[in-house]
């Protein structure tokens, strides 16, 4: 590839030096796009030399912002018809006074029609996060309780001697040889 | 869409147009500017608005406001008892959430009041002006500084002291 580039670049060098001879010589294929620069009709539209304004390259920022505008737009749009339709043909909710003998669920407590939604389907009822916290909180009630309990136990069975803990093993005192004692130590 | 404000509360002055007295032959330029309004603009917008009423009105449904049962305070616990703690909490920050809102509606009031009468509403207005006082002061010695962490036993702990202070000032006076 790059060395048919070099080939091509060469031909329209050697083209534009000497038009005539070897566009007739080579079989047009190679020099086919290069037109002869004296024959090629230039129109300006002023009467002003051709300039070439010599500027940064800009693909790097269109490309950009096209991926971002694309990206933004695969979720805006239809979000934004989404939450369209929602609002038109389904509204927000009016109040109302809880009829009798009746409990709203928990998504009825909401207005509008997409937070009623996520409530209802996503979320856990509050009551249920208030029970856990409960749960957990009774929970740890207990095992403090029980704590403080085994620490007052382990106090009084160590103080009393009389429970199941702190029974050291002494000898049986029929092992003991008293007979020393007879003596007196002068 | 924003509810509109409750018109009984906030009372418009009547208005008095007078009756029309025409000596010219010409043609009233506010109405003409006011006709082009309603043809261009008003009508447009309100048979859109009804279009949607129409479409809502299909599904109906309501919402509530929940009504929380009252749990014993956190002065009735029992010391230790972190679960009825836990209920006293949730009920002082319930509380504490509507006393916001109680405030926030004196405080709109007292706005309307001062849109409406410019800079004579402290003798028009007195009447939301000592609501709204009374509201801020009993706000401000309750939840006062409490701050980001405030619990109920915090505001529990800032209402002791200032009870010793309010009887150490007593005993101070007497």
């Amino acid at each position: 590839m790059a060395v048919l580039s070099v080939l091509r670049a060469a031909a329209a060098l050697v083209v534009r030096r000497s038009p005539h001879k070897l566009q007739h010589l080579a079989g047009n294929n190679l020099l086919r796009a290069f037109p002869i620069a004296s024959k090629v009709a230039v129109r300006l539209g002023s009467n002003g030399k051709q300039m070439f304004a010599i500027k940064s390259s800009q693909y790097y920022d269109r490309r950009f912002l096209h991926l971002l505008r694309f990206y933004i737009l695969l979720t805006g749009i239809p979000m934004a018809a989404l939450i369209t339709f929602v609002n038109i043909f389904i509204g927000e909710a009016e109040l109302a006074e809880i009829p009798e003998d009746y409990v709203p669920e928990h998504w009825e407590y909401f207005k509008h029609p997409i937070t009623r939604w996520i409530s209802k389907y996503v979320y856990d009822p509050p009551e249920k996060s208030y029970e856990k916290m409960m749960a957990l909180i009774s929970i740890e009630t207990e095992k403090v309780d029980l704590r403080q309990k085994h620490l007052e136990v382990r106090r009084l069975m160590r103080e009393r001697g009389d429970g199941a803990w702190y029974q050291y093993e002494t000898l049986d005192k029929n092992l003991i040889d008293n007979s020393q004692k007879t003596n007196p130590d002068y | 869409m924003p509810d509109d404000w409750d018109k009984d509360i906030y009372q418009q002055p009547a208005s008095r147009t007078p009756a029309v007295d025409k000596k010219t032959g010409l043609p009233n330029p506010a109405v003409i500017v006011g006709k082009l309004f309603y043809y261009s603009v008003n009508l447009l917008v309100t048979t859109f608005r009804e279009w949607v009423e129409r479409q809502r009105q299909k599904n109906k449904f309501y919402y509530y406001h929940q009504h929380f049962r009252r749990v014993p305070d956190i002065t009735d616990c029992q010391f230790g008892d972190y679960l009825c703690y836990y209920e006293a909490e949730m009920q002082w920050r319930r509380d504490y959430k509507v006393d916001q809102e109680i405030i926030g509606i004196l405080q709109e009031r007292l706005r309307a009041c001062q849109q409406r009468e410019g800079n004579s509403y402290v003798q028009n207005r007195a009447k939301e002006l000592e609501q709204f006082k009374l509201g801020a002061k009993g706000y401000q010695s309750r939840y006062g500084d409490l701050g980001a962490y405030g619990s109920a036993r915090r505001c529990l702990m800032k209402q002791k002291h200032r009870m010793i202070e309010e009887r150490v000032k007593a005993v101070s006076e007497a």
